[in-house]
């Protein structure tokens, strides 16, 4: 490649030098698509499973809202969870306060855990967190203790509360923590434990999901009874009693504490209830778990009676027999709405206002709308949570809407990073980002993009498994002459079509199915191929198999409901009511004897009660590549 | 991928530095741009567009800025300008307000795929050896930062740490085969 002339060869060195650094900048940004591709699409899966579940849950409840509407003498599933919808009792406080009575609880010499000394000072709350960071566990007393101060804390706040940005205190605002201890600690170890120099808001979602959520709520709460001022709550849509039962946190308490879990969930349930729904700083920046819609209205939210949402699932029943109960009942809804709208709702890129069916509650809210309530309440910044962000935070709307995430790994380990903004009187937002866990911060973006992947297939491979029946009659359809092959291009309609993800299955497909030729796939064997195991047991029926799998979720809501007790046993007789109302939600045929059949099976101990957390894990799904 | 013909030494002029366009660029036509995708690359390319949509109501559109990330996840490997050619020199300000739906796209990947060759692993290779001095397999890593950051279509600082991590020896040297087979195997 010598040329003859000296110029030429410097030209041409040089000219060699630029093309050869546009090629590896070309190759480089190809790569960088091409694994923001495979990101998106896992987090697609995660996002979609997760959503679904959401809305998998609010349909069940929907149901019961129809049974209990529906009341009929004869109707034995109604009392069953007729308890659910009992609003907080109308008990005078003193009652209240006798039952979560903890004097009469003895801490032993042989608790070897922290020690709480009321009125809570810094000291001895810093002191739990690092109990908590060595993994100790408080005592039930002090639990009981902590929550019935904080109860009586909260009711004195209003739904709103208001801050005054500083000059020599900015303010932190976190996210959802989701359970996420090591997240909390990693937050404080970065900006600082909260004092009357370092304000706070916390701005809900703290539990569920994580296996640390209690821990999370003593720390926040102990902070709050010392500095009432500084550190703020906001309530989130996990701060409900009824989506705890499902997502883990109702099964964390009593798992933790057997003997008082009950009261201590008791005592959650109502101080959820009494959680500010929103923080306002300098009146001008609105922060709120979920989000707005076009009807929302700070007057009407300040006004309303927060604590008879326990759950926002549902509107309340007014237990009026007045004539004034058509009226009360308009501005019950109206109110619910104002609270589920705050709670459960998503920004949109377009403009307008959508009912959010993908969650089932709340709305899909567009930047008009973000303009004109910002307008209407003079305010200029909306920071809100509520949706898992890759790098912790996002801005949208024209900048005028903030998502704050602060639970890191949240879908798995590398996939995402948690934040949290620091704010001043200039109201201008800082953020500080962080990922908890030593092992991902040695990860390549490529790795950790990888590890996330297989993840995300799994949990997708789980999903397909579980329809496996829908599938192969779906595909049958296209298979006339039953050899057993399917186009590629009907696989991935159908897929979509029973399983209702929103998947991008063309791409997906070469991750999921190993082989097609000519365009073709043999859909039985790809099913077979997916590897997932069922576990072994003695089922004759294999139509409750198919329903246990899809409806796990759905059915271990139920029990919890129906064990009302939280004793995490049931009778033969209650089992038998939960398929009957599962049954009855699906509208599907399940046998009598079946379940007779299968609740024999399962009594492991044979003493005529089922142990719920035995009969779920019972029926785990195991995928068994997962242990190459 | 089929494979493309080996790029001529003197193309290299046509990459012009990011300053201010020639005149002499044609403007991009989609009209002039015949299809030839067959039906099935048409689905995978939907579903891949349909990944990149953020709309809830499923529009089916994309934003200009989201428009060369699609086409490199689709396998091709345009330079920054050759993208903005496709969608017709857009402001900076539109690249993040201005959408484009599917039917629009596929002439810009279209012309994209049919454009000048991209290069294969001997291109990439050979286009390293430039920076390898002693001949040896290895090329110096700052050369290399300082070259990417500096020259042709520019990386940013944390792009190009991202592009090298993991891959300097102690001596703060690159095995350049074994660097271009990692970038390639994404």
């Amino acid at each position: 490649m010598q040329k003859e002339f000296p110029v030429f060869s410097l030209l041409n060195s040089a000219l060699n030098t630029i093309s050869a650094a546009l090629l590896i900048q070309r190759w480089y940004r190809q790569h960088v698509a091409r694994l923001e591709m495979r990101r998106r699409c896992t987090w697609n899966i995660f996002q979609s499973i997760e959503y679904a579940g959401e809305q998998d849950q609010i349909k069940l409840y929907n149901y019961f809202g129809f049974l209990m509407d529906h009341f009929t003498p004869a109707s034995s599933e109604r009392n069953l969870i007729s308890h659910i919808f009992r609003k907080n009792e109308i008990c005078l406080d003193t009652e209240w306060e006798r039952y979560f009575c903890y004097k009469s609880i003895e801490v032993t010499k042989s608790y070897t855990g922290p020690h709480l000394t009321f009125p809570v000072t810094f000291c001895g709350v810093s002191k739990l967190v690092e109990a908590f960071k060595h993994k100790e566990q408080l005592h039930a007393r002090y639990v009981l203790q902590l929550l019935g101060e904080t109860w009586r804390l909260l009711r004195t706040f209003p739904n709103i509360s208001h801050v005054i940005a500083c000059h020599t205190k900015p303010i932190t605002i976190c996210g959802d923590l989701h359970g996420h201890l090591e997240d909390l600690l990693l937050i404080f170890y970065k900006n600082g434990l909260p004092s009357s120099d370092k304000p706070y808001v916390f701005n809900g979602d703290f539990v569920d999901r994580g296996k640390n959520s209690l821990e999370i709520l003593l720390t926040l709460f102990g902070f709050l009874l010392v500095y009432p001022n500084d550190v703020h709550l906001n309530r989130g849509n996990h701060e409900d009693h009824i989506v705890n039962l499902r997502y883990g946190f109702t099964k964390e308490v009593l798992g933790k504490y057997s003997v008082h879990g009950k009261k201590i969930l008791k005592l959650l349930q109502m101080i959820f209830s009494w959680l500010p729904l929103a923080t306002v700083i300098d009146n001008k920046v609105l922060i709120v778990h979920g989000g707005i819609s076009d009807t929302t209205d700070l007057d009407k939210i300040a006004r309303v009676d927060r604590q008879k949402y326990a759950s926002a699932l549902r509107p309340p029943k007014m237990k009026s027999d007045s004539y004034l109960e058509s009226k009360t009942t308009e501005t019950d809804l109206d109110e619910w709405k104002q609270v589920m709208d705050v709670l459960w709702s998503d920004p949109m890129p377009q403009n307008g206002c959508i009912p959010n069916e993908v969650r089932g509650g709340g709305c899909y809210w567009g930047p008009d709308v973000t303009e004109e309530v910002l307008r209407r309440n003079n305010l200029q910044l909306l920071i809100r949570s509520h949706e898992c962000k890759q790098d912790g935070y996002e801005f949208c709307h024209n900048r005028r809407v903030i998502t704050i995430f602060s639970a890191s790994n949240y879908y798995e380990v590398g996939s995402n990073r948690g934040a949290f903004i620091r704010m001043g009187p200039d109201l201008v937002p800082h953020f500080i980002q962080y990922q908890a866990s030593t092992t991902c911060r040695e990860l390549t973006l490529r790795q950790s993009v990888g590890w996330t992947e297989r993840s995300a297939l799994q949990a997708l491979r789980e999903q397909l498994f579980v329809h496996r029946s829908d599938l192969i009659s779906a595909f049958q359809e296209f298979d006339p002459n039953n050899k057993g092959m399917i186009s590629v291009t009907h696989w991935a309609s159908t897929t979509e079509r029973v399983l209702n993800l929103g998947l991008p299955w063309r791409v997906l497909r070469p991750q999921l199915v190993s082989s097609t030729q000519r365009g073709m796939m043999d859909y039985q064997q790809w099913i077979k191929e997916l590897s997932i195991t069922e576990p072994k047991l003695e089922i004759s029926d294999n139509s409750i198999l198919d329903t246990m799998y899809k409806n796990h979720s759905n059915l271990e809501t139920i029990f919890r409901i129906i064990d009302t007790d939280h004793s995490g046993l049931i009778s033969f007789k209650e089992f038998h009511q939960t398929w009957e109302l599962l049954r009855s939600h699906l509208k599907t045929e399940i046998s009598a004897k079946a379940i007779a059949d299968l609740a024999q099976s399962i009594d492991f101990n044979k003493d005529g009660s089922i142990d719920i957390n035995e009969f779920l894990e019972a029926f785990r799904l195991v995928d068994i590549s997962a242990h190459n | 991928m089929a494979p493309k013909k080996k790029e001529e030494p003197k193309a290299a002029a046509a990459p012009k530095p990011p300053e201010p366009e020639r005149p002499k660029t044609p403007v991009f036509d989609p009209a002039t741009v015949t299809l030839e995708f067959t039906p099935e690359q048409i689905e995978d390319f939907k579903d891949s567009f349909q990944l990149f949509d953020t709309t809830p109501t499923n529009e089916m559109k994309i934003t200009y800025a989201q428009c060369g990330d699609l086409i490199r996840a689709l396998g091709q490997n345009p330079t920054n300008t050759e993208i903005m050619n496709v969608l017709g020199k857009p402001k900076v300000e539109d690249m993040h307000t201005k959408m484009l739906d599917f039917d629009q796209f596929l002439p810009m990947h279209q012309h994209i795929c049919k454009a000048k060759d991209c290069g294969t692993y001997e291109d990439f290779v050979e286009g390293l050896r430039v920076f390898d001095k002693e001949g040896n397999g290895t090329v110096m890593g700052a050369e290399l930062r300082h070259v990417l950051a500096t020259l042709g279509e520019k990386m940013r600082e944390d792009e190009v740490d991202q592009l090298m991590q993991n891959q300097e020896d102690a001596n703060g040297c690159i095995n350049y085969e074994a660097f271009v087979k990692y970038i390639m195997a994404s």
